[in-house]
């Protein structure tokens, strides 16, 4: 099975490690992928990072996808209105507003760790059932319990553990991802199946989680790079 | 003598159990790892690691239930290649915590399981 790893942050965004080291790593480490959710500053910055990205992609041999991660509602919104010029667009959950309008939004990829800095877990069976609806995964960030301890760390599992069981009943999709911010919190895919196994998922269910429906946002990001692509479900056939 | 009195004996001289049947023998997995480090690591150093985050992260009461053993003689200090033996229930529960240390001291550390097998032999080190 690939395996990929979608929500991993490098020096253009705060984070400790360059592309060329992080990539490197996921590679040591068994991943066929890996997607930079970087914060969006300006227009240039996506020509900056696509040529990092292809000269590192070479270097490495894995492939590297370029993600935005929005924010805020209005950061999400003009992100949806550029979505061709990259690869995967996340939202930072944690806000109700930013969860909301990320489970609303079809252009949206992944959620991300919808539960972040709150008392409950942040979405509930309206969210998650439009989650599903629009095609947007949850998803369950590694480094929101690695970073945490004891109290903390509890209630985060707990959270994310409630999450996971919403969005098994409703069918919205579930990735789990490091959210690294540096090479020496990437972690081996076993090690984050085992871990999705401890939240509540079945161990094949686990492994999909970070291979199958990782792969399928990835086939989608291939069929949007066609030129014959329209939206989501239309394409040009001639 | 009868069976009972002969089998007293016989542990008397080798000072250890007699082997349980195989039905009654729990089932055991190996985990061969290879530790990804800032610089090498000592066998000491990553079994006090092992420990400590199995007993902060399961308690006492969770650790008793898997039959978690570090194998020693196993660790290779120039690979940082390591084995555990756990039961075969207990597999994602030690791999998840071993995911949890990311540091040993000073040295940053990223562990990468390598494969988990039946029997010693078959982890091919």
């Amino acid at each position: 099975m690939q395996f990929f790893d979608l929500h991993v942050h490098s020096a253009f965004s705060g984070g400790e490690s360059s592309i060329e080291q992080l990539a490197t790593r996921a590679k040591q480490l068994g991943y066929s992928g890996i997607c930079f959710a970087e914060y969006f500053k300006n227009e240039n910055q996506i020509k900056e990072l696509k040529e990092e990205i292809q000269k590192v992609e070479e270097k490495a041999g894995i492939e590297i996808f370029l993600g935005f991660e929005a924010r805020n509602v209005k950061e999400l919104n003009y992100l949806a209105k550029i979505r061709r010029r990259f690869d995967i667009l996340l939202a930072r959950g944690g806000d109700l507003k930013m969860n909301k309008e990320a489970c609303e939004t079809p252009e949206v990829d992944i959620l991300t760790h919808p539960e972040y800095e709150r008392r409950d877990q942040g979405l509930n069976h309206v969210l998650v059932k439009e989650a599903a609806k629009n095609n947007v995964d949850i998803e369950v960030n590694f480094r929101e319990i690695l970073m945490a301890s004891k109290k903390t760390r509890a209630n985060v599992m707990s959270n994310i553990a409630k999450n996971i069981k919403l969005a098994r009943k409703y069918n919205a999709e579930i990735v789990i991802c490091s959210g690294a911010i540096s090479e020496w919190e990437l972690r081996d895919p076993i090690v984050l199946s085992s871990f999705g196994n401890l939240l509540g998922l079945e161990l094949d269910t686990a492994e999909e989680a970070i291979g199958k429906n990782a792969g399928k946002i990835v086939e989608e990001i291939k069929k949007r790079k066609s030129e014959k692509w329209i939206m989501p479900g239309v394409k040009v056939i001639t | 003598m009868d069976n009972a009195g002969r089998e007293s004996d016989y542990m008397k001289q080798k000072d250890q159990l007699k082997t349980l049947i195989p039905t009654l023998r729990e089932r055991k997995r190996y985990i061969s790892f290879q530790i990804i480090s800032e610089s090498p690591i000592q066998y000491s150093d990553l079994e006090a690691a092992v420990w400590n985050e199995l007993l902060d992260f399961y308690g006492e009461s969770g650790v008793s239930k898997l039959s978690f053993r570090l194998v020693k003689n196993l660790y290779s200090d120039a690979k940082q290649i390591g084995v555990i033996k756990c039961n075969n229930r207990s597999v994602p529960v030690v791999i998840a915590a071993l995911g949890l240390i990311s540091r040993l001291g000073d040295t940053r550390i990223t562990i990468k399981i390598l494969k988990v097998s039946g029997t010693i032999k078959s982890l091919k080190l």
